[in-house]
């Protein structure tokens, strides 16, 4: 078993990386991914500084004390003001900011469940197995956005923190289920048997022999699930239940929404979108083109017969 | 005139390794009523050879050189929609049904009516339905069985219908890839025998093709065997299986067991055969072969005709024969 | 028989999961922070209305009479009262469930079928600029902000060219006019759903044509698509009535995989427009406090999220006769 060997020995991890990543770089979608998501990335690391330049640039309290409404683009404020005079740009960087603080640590939580849940699932079998994918079968019909509303009328204004953890909960099922079924392969290899005829704990069964097999297809759909946390939390912003203490681009817009100068102000109105919808697309393509790495039977050629 | 003549067929594959040449230098005929089995490992372009004859070479495939005449036409440069028009009607296949090789959302019987109502106008579909009764019968369905799906047949059953389906436009050449591998040996020696029997009554020519000669010794008259894209020897089935002249052939030989006969030790081929993207020169077989010498790495073997139909390519036999 | 099988397992898990639902929804009412009388009871409700009220959602009892009460309420259709309108809940949301389930089902059915055809088209000029462009557009249709892209086509499709109207379901004046006949109402629901619907529209049938796509590139390379080439049947025969049924089988289940993303949009969607649906129901119920309103729309949200899936898993088992036999 060809596989085996290669699954079992990975001395060259680094070379791995390195080839791996050559294939990346050649793929078109990941090329534009990356590139689009070091541009976000540039934005989210200098969201501080127009606050230093000039208080007035502080995207929640900063307020230009000429300027009372929205105003269009002009040298002192780049893409123009939002009605109460504060800078949209600097909004917009605090944005991104925002954004990868939600998506990064609300995929990061719901790949750890996701793939604890499906290792422990396929490698134990049985009634736990049974037990954690129906859970994960309740939890994938819920619409997660609804859910997050849900919990909101219950328990009354929600924190960044506490949303980010509730898409974490409700995010892990899909993950879970590849993850299972990679466990359950894995568990009919030699290395495994060999290492539980050794004497090996369960535990350490899971930790050392399964779980380097399977990360890379977690982080591979780790990249999905930042997406998905960057639509719900801006959804949720957008229909006003953000948390009141942050500025994200769903929060702008529903801001331009809600007072009205939506037909008057598309300095305003456009730039939060795009950076929504870029930055899923830039995740997602990342996401795609890593897909194709990780599957080397996208790349075969079509072979003779 | 035969039925069907190729003359010097190459054909290759563009990978990214570079060309893959499958097919090299491949000649034979068939005549009418015929049946001419093709053997070799899986790789020595004896499939290639098969779907080349009816144009379905994959995208990447392409005929280098080379001839293949069908009634006196040569099917390789006429246009794809004359090609359309000559499957099945002149030329069908019998696939590997363990392959998935019928539809599995599509009810058997009009997998098969689909065909006959494809190729003739005047047919009604009642009529292609009557038709497809008919063929059921010939190869032993049951004909309750006619509205049901791929995956309610059992493996023998699915190749019986592949086989009526091959019959339905009634052509004169069918081309058998593999028709019986993965079925268990008792169903596969039904099969064999029905299709016999099915070609002699209808006067159909056959290629039959498989890596197992015991099975095409069963059904065909003449025998070429292939090697690394060439074929090798090629003679009639008494000449070939019970006289066999190049050492590729007695090594596949020993390496089977015979279907009836006696079971011998079975002795597999050592090595592999060479890469086609850049094949070696002289005899492509010599690496593996036990009588090699360093001649063979030298001269490419062409052909000795040992009896008049009964040809191999082989140094050894030119040394024989002498210088011609 | 196989299908019988099939289907009633499917039935058991759907009830199974929304009976966890519901379950899971009663814990959290009592866990929640205060008072869960007044979180059920309108405030501005006459003492004796709302004493009636108490006794039948079962307030004061203990607590797992009062999760039997829930649960036989919820199947009887007693859901309370809603704050905001001063009705029954039941009757309000009655009223929107018709305009969900339109808006809901057509622009999904709609972008399904598209989005096959699409990702069939793609697949069979593989490599080709077609093709490109249409991965490319479906990407980018895909992963738009939804919300965003409702604005955006309000601005450019009702705001400044004014073909369409900005928001709502109906026209007043059509409605309201003695003399209009069902046709003229229809075509004016019919007029005021082009935006939302083009707005779920675009959101799903990229998914779709990506998944169709894929999987017509994996179906081209099966044997019985050799086999039909093999038979002589026209390319268009061989795309049409061989590959493409087979290949828009992993579609239909993604529909019914992404239905719950899909309701998410669908809420969104109604909001943005003030289509008057379930989904804009709950979010205005969440921003009123109205929890009554709140929960009972949250449940019949995922009822129908439910009943859809089933709906989905009939429509595969018809596809596919490897399950329907």
């Amino acid at each position: 078993m060809k596989g085996d060997k290669e699954i079992r020995h990975r001395p060259h991890w680094f070379e791995q990386f390195l080839e791996g990543w050559s294939v990346f770089w050649q793929n078109p979608l990941g090329k534009i991914g990356v590139t689009l998501l070091g541009i976000f990335a540039l934005m989210a690391f200098s969201s501080f500084i127009p606050p230093l330049v000039n208080p007035m640039y502080h995207p929640m309290t900063g307020v230009d004390p000429e300027i009372y409404s929205s105003v269009g683009p002009s040298a002192r404020h780049w893409l123009g003001t939002d009605f109460m005079g504060r800078d949209i740009f600097s909004q917009l960087l605090a944005g991104a900011r925002i954004a990868f603080m939600v998506g990064v640590s609300a995929a990061f939580m719901s790949i750890f469940l996701g793939t604890a849940f499906g290792m422990i699932a396929g490698y134990m079998g049985g009634f736990v197995d049974t037990l954690l994918m129906r859970l994960a079968d309740v939890i994938m019909v819920l619409p997660t956005l609804l859910v997050v509303l849900i919990l909101a009328s219950l328990f009354g204004q929600l924190n960044i923190w506490t949303i980010v953890l509730i898409i974490a909960l409700f995010r892990w099922p899909g993950v879970s289920r590849v993850i299972r079924s990679q466990a359950l392969t894995l568990k009919q290899r030699p290395f495994i048997e060999a290492a539980r005829v050794a004497g090996a704990s369960h535990i350490r069964i899971i930790f050392r022999h399964i779980m380097p097999n399977v990360l890379p297809l977690a982080f591979l759909y780790m990249t999905f699930r930042v997406t998905a946390a960057i639509i719900i939390e801006a959804a949720l912003a957008f229909l006003g239940f953000g948390d009141p203490g942050t500025v994200s681009w769903g929060m702008m817009l529903q801001w331009v929404w809600k007072t009205g100068h939506m037909f008057k102000a598309l300095y305003w109105l456009l730039p939060p979108g795009i950076c929504i919808s870029l930055i899923t697309l830039s995740f997602y393509m990342i996401g795609r083109a890593m897909d194709e790495v990780l599957d080397p039977r996208l790349r075969r050629e079509e072979t003779a017969r | 005139m035969a039925l069907l003549e190729v003359e010097d067929l190459s054909i290759g594959y563009r990978t990214r390794l570079g060309l893959h040449r499958a097919v090299e230098g491949v000649s034979f005929s068939l005549e009418e009523g015929k049946s001419l089995g093709f053997v070799g490992e899986s790789g020595c372009g004896k499939t290639t050879v098969g779907m080349s004859l009816m144009g379905l070479l994959p995208r990447n495939g392409e005929v280098l050189r080379g001839r293949v005449l069908f009634e006196g036409r040569d099917i390789l440069s006429i246009s794809e929609e004359e090609l359309r028009l000559l499957r099945w009607k002149k030329i069908s296949m019998i696939f590997q049904a363990a392959m998935n090789a019928l539809n599995p959302v599509k009810k058997v019987a009009d997998q098969i009516s689909e065909a006959i109502l494809a190729h003739s106008s005047s047919v009604s579909k009642a009529e292609a339905s009557r038709q497809v009764e008919g063929l059921f019968q010939l190869v032993g369905v049951p004909k309750e069985r006619m509205r049901d799906y791929p995956h309610q047949y059992s493996g023998g059953m699915k190749q019986r219908a592949v086989i009526a389906m091959a019959l339905a436009c009634k052509p004169r050449l069918i081309i058998a890839d593999e028709p019986t591998t993965a079925l268990d040996v008792i169903v596969q020696a039904q099969i064999l025998e029905e299709t016999r029997l099915l070609q002699e009554q209808l006067g159909i020519s056959i290629i039959f093709i498989s890596h197992d000669i015991s099975i095409v010794a069963d059904v065909c008259h003449d025998i070429g065997i292939m090697y690394a894209g060439e074929l090798v020897e090629y003679g009639s089935r008494e000449e070939v299986f019970d006289s066999p002249a190049h050492p590729y052939t007695r090594a596949l030989l020993s390496s089977f067991p015979t279907l009836t006969g006696n079971r011998e030790m079975l002795k597999p081929i050592p090595g592999e055969p060479p890469n086609l993207v850049d094949p070696p020169k002289g005899c492509r077989f010599r690496e593996r072969c036990q009588e090699a010498s360093h001649e063979c790495s030298l001269i490419s073997p062409a052909w000795t005709e040992l009896f008049p139909r009964h040809k191999v390519r082989c140094i050894r036999f030119e040394r024989k024969k002498g210088p011609q | 028989m196989e299908i019988k099988r099939y289907l009633t397992r499917r039935i058991i898990q759907i009830l199974v999961s929304f009976f966890v639902i519901l379950t899971v929804l009663f814990l959290l009412f009592r866990l929640a922070p205060g008072d869960p009388v007044s979180r059920m009871i309108d405030p501005s409700m006459s003492p004796e209305d709302a004493e009636h009220l108490i006794a039948q959602l079962g307030l004061r009892e203990p607590i797992w009479r009062q999760y039997l009460v829930y649960v036989k309420n919820f199947f009887t259709g007693d859901f309370g009262y809603s704050f905001h309108y001063g009705r029954p809940v039941l009757k309000v949301i009655w009223e929107k469930l018709p305009n969900t389930l339109l808006l809901f089902t057509s622009s999904i059915i709609l972008s399904a079928l598209v989005g096959i055809f699409l990702g069939k088209i793609a697949a069979w000029n593989k490599g080709k600029p077609l093709d490109s462009w249409m991965t490319i557009g479906a990407l980018v249709t895909h992963t738009v902000f939804l919300p965003w892209l409702a604005l955006i086509l309000i601005w450019v499709f009702a705001y400044k060219l004014g073909w369409f109207p900005i928001t709502g379901i109906i026209s007043e004046e059509i409605w309201l006019d003695p003399d209009a006949g069902a046709l003229a109402k229809a075509l004016d629901v019919g007029h005021h759903m082009v935006l939302p619907m083009a707005t779920l529209f675009c959101i799903h049938f990229g998914s779709y044509l990506l998944i169709m796509r894929s999987s017509m590139l994996e179906t081209l390379k099966e044997d019985y698509i050799l086999t039909a080439r093999a038979k002589g049947l026209r390319e268009s025969v061989i795309r049409d009535r061989h590959a493409a049924p087979n290949a828009a089988l992993p579609v239909v289940t993604s529909v019914g995989l992404s239905l719950a993303f899909s309701i998410n949009g669908g809420a969104l969607t109604e909001t943005v427009f003030t289509w008057p649906g379930i989904g804009r129901e709950l979010v205005f119920a969440v921003s009123q406090n109205d929890y009554p309103l709140a929960q009972a729309s949250f449940l019949l949200i995922a009822l129908v999220v439910l009943a859809a899936n089933l709906v989905v898993d009939i429509l595969y088992a018809y596809l596919d006769p490897r399950i329907r036999y």
